[in-house]
């Protein structure tokens, strides 16, 4: 049986009726068409679905939908704003740290969350930040050095 | 994956409703364990209970002299930055921020952790060397369980069909003591140990005698558990070349590991014996520094 679900995602109200077993990740993709958060694995192991739930990182893949309700989400397509990129996104346009793409969505929102809390982290503290999120391309130096560029401009 | 989703809002009701269902209704925390199961077919539910909206069961409460309180639902992530873990039990905070990565840690609860019952549970050492009790709850009422009880086997617990685990608490042990977890993967992250090891040194007024010592493994036997052997080779000793070796051997002699796709048994039984001497150094070390202090 399905049930009502009202979710708020990058600061709008969506209301949905869905069955209560899909994930928050299925539910963003195909309910509400945000394909930016990815499915890799669906396991909790890739981190390609990460999302922001109350400010927090998770895997998207491990959240029922019904039980995200009420709670802030913030996916890849919320980071912009404006039309403007957040930073983070514009430094690794400019590091050329995005391979095939399929991880970057994840990986910032990761970062996202750890500029939140610490906007000057040493580069042990991206790898920590990182450690959930694989890049099959294997392209992490130059997401580390997207996000030291960061720390040096102003 | 099918199921029926109940959401209680209160423990009252959650009890109730598993009252109700009994086996029929699977917990779910933080999902970190269950979902992948589901997912995978390893396991059926007709219903799935989420206690997400049970916040009374998300707290860390200081209860002064006597120890720490923690609910159920509190993820890793609000063990390893809560400054009362971090100064009353360092090691469980070390644990909880070596748990899968930081969206594992966000999702994941403690009580998730000890009630999936997996014989690598990280969790589980460091409580196993505080002497844990935990706090069943069901409609008929609540019983408190000692940590070294709780475990049966893998996925095992003496929880009943109509049990929650409520509370953890964590006695605050007399004196000067230092602890540490140390745990091995074939990475740093997003790993399941191959080996964990957790050791507790108290010392009683001399640095160089150890007056009592704890070890607790993980991934080496069914479940986790206490080296009760290890331990007295150091009880009540002086500090002595060997004495650290002696005891890492004997805890080693305890365990029981098993040869799986992460480790053979041969180098799991080695790694202990290197684990619990290193653990051991540390914690005697962090003893040797612990100004013994009043807790409030
Ligand atoms: C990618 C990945 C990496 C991981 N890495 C690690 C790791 O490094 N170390 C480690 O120890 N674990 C690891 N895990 C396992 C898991 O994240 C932890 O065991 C976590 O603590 C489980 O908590 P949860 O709240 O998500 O549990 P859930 O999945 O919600 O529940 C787990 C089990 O406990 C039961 N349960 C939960 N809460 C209660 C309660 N209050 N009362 C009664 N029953 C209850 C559920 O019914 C279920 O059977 C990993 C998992 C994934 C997916
Ligand atoms: S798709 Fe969620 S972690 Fe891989
Ligand atoms: S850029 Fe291809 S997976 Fe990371």
């Amino acid at each position: 049986m399905k049930i009502p679900v009202t979710l708020k995602v990058n600061g709008e109200t969506y209301d949905l009726i869905i069955a209560p077993y899909r994930t928050l990740l299925d539910v963003l993709r195909e309910e509400i068409h945000l394909t930016g958060s990815k499915k890799g694995c669906d396991a909790g192991d890739c981190g390609a679905c990460t999302v922001l739930l109350d400010g927090k990182p998770v895997n998207a893949c491990l959240v029922l939908a019904a039980t995200a309700q009420d709670r802030e989400i913030l996916t890849i397509e919320g980071l912009a704003r404006n039309g403007k990129l957040h930073p983070l996104q514009e430094a690794f346009v400019r590091e050329g740290a995005v391979q095939c793409g399929f991880c970057t969505p994840g990986i910032l929102m990761s970062l996202k969350a750890l500029l939140d809390t610490n906007p000057a982290p040493t580069l042990e503290e991206i790898k920590i930040a990182m450690a959930g999120n694989l890049c099959r391309c294997t392209g992490y130096s130059k997401m580390f050095k997207a996000v030291e560029s960061l720390d040096r401009s102003p | 994956m099918r199921f029926e989703l109940l959401q209680p809002g209160s423990l009252a009701q959650a009890l109730e409703m598993k009252k109700d269902y009994r086996e029929g209704a699977k917990i779910l925390a933080g999902g970190t364990d269950l979902l992948v199961l589901l997912k995978d077919g390893k396991l059926r539910a007709q219903a799935v209970m989420s206690l997400g909206r049970l916040s009374e069961l998300n707290f860390i409460r200081s209860e002064g002299e006597r120890g720490v309180a923690i609910g159920a639902l509190v993820s890793h992530s609000d063990v390893a930055a809560s400054r009362i873990i971090q100064q009353r039990c360092p090691d469980l905070a070390e644990a909880c921020a070596q748990v899968g990565a930081a969206q594992i840690q966000n999702l994941g609860t403690l009580g998730g952790n000890l009630c999936n019952a997996s014989p690598a549970a990280d969790a589980a050492p460091p409580l196993l060397l505080m002497d844990a009790l935990l706090t069943l709850a069901s409609a008929r009422g609540e019983r408190r369980v000692a940590i070294h009880d709780f475990f049966l086997g893998p996925r095992r617990t003496v929880l009943e069909p109509d049990e929650i685990l409520k509370e953890i608490f964590v006695p605050q042990p007399a004196g000067r003591r230092g602890a540490t977890y140390l745990k091995l993967g074939r990475r740093k992250a997003m790993e399941i140990a191959i080996v964990g090891v957790g050791v507790a040194i108290h010392l009683n007024g001399s640095d160089r005698i150890v007056s009592e010592c704890r070890i607790a493994m993980s991934s080496v036997a069914p479940t986790p558990l206490r080296a009760r052997r290890g331990e007295a080779v150091f009880t009540n000793q002086e500090i002595r070349d060997g004495l650290i070796e002696e005891a890492a051997e004997v805890a080693a002699e305890e365990a029981s590991p098993i040869s799986d796709v992460r480790a053979t048994r041969g180098y799991r039984l080695d790694m202990i014996r290197v684990l619990c001497r290193r653990a051991a150094r540390e914690a005697l070390a962090r003893a040797r520094n612990h100004k013994a202090e009043g807790w409030r």
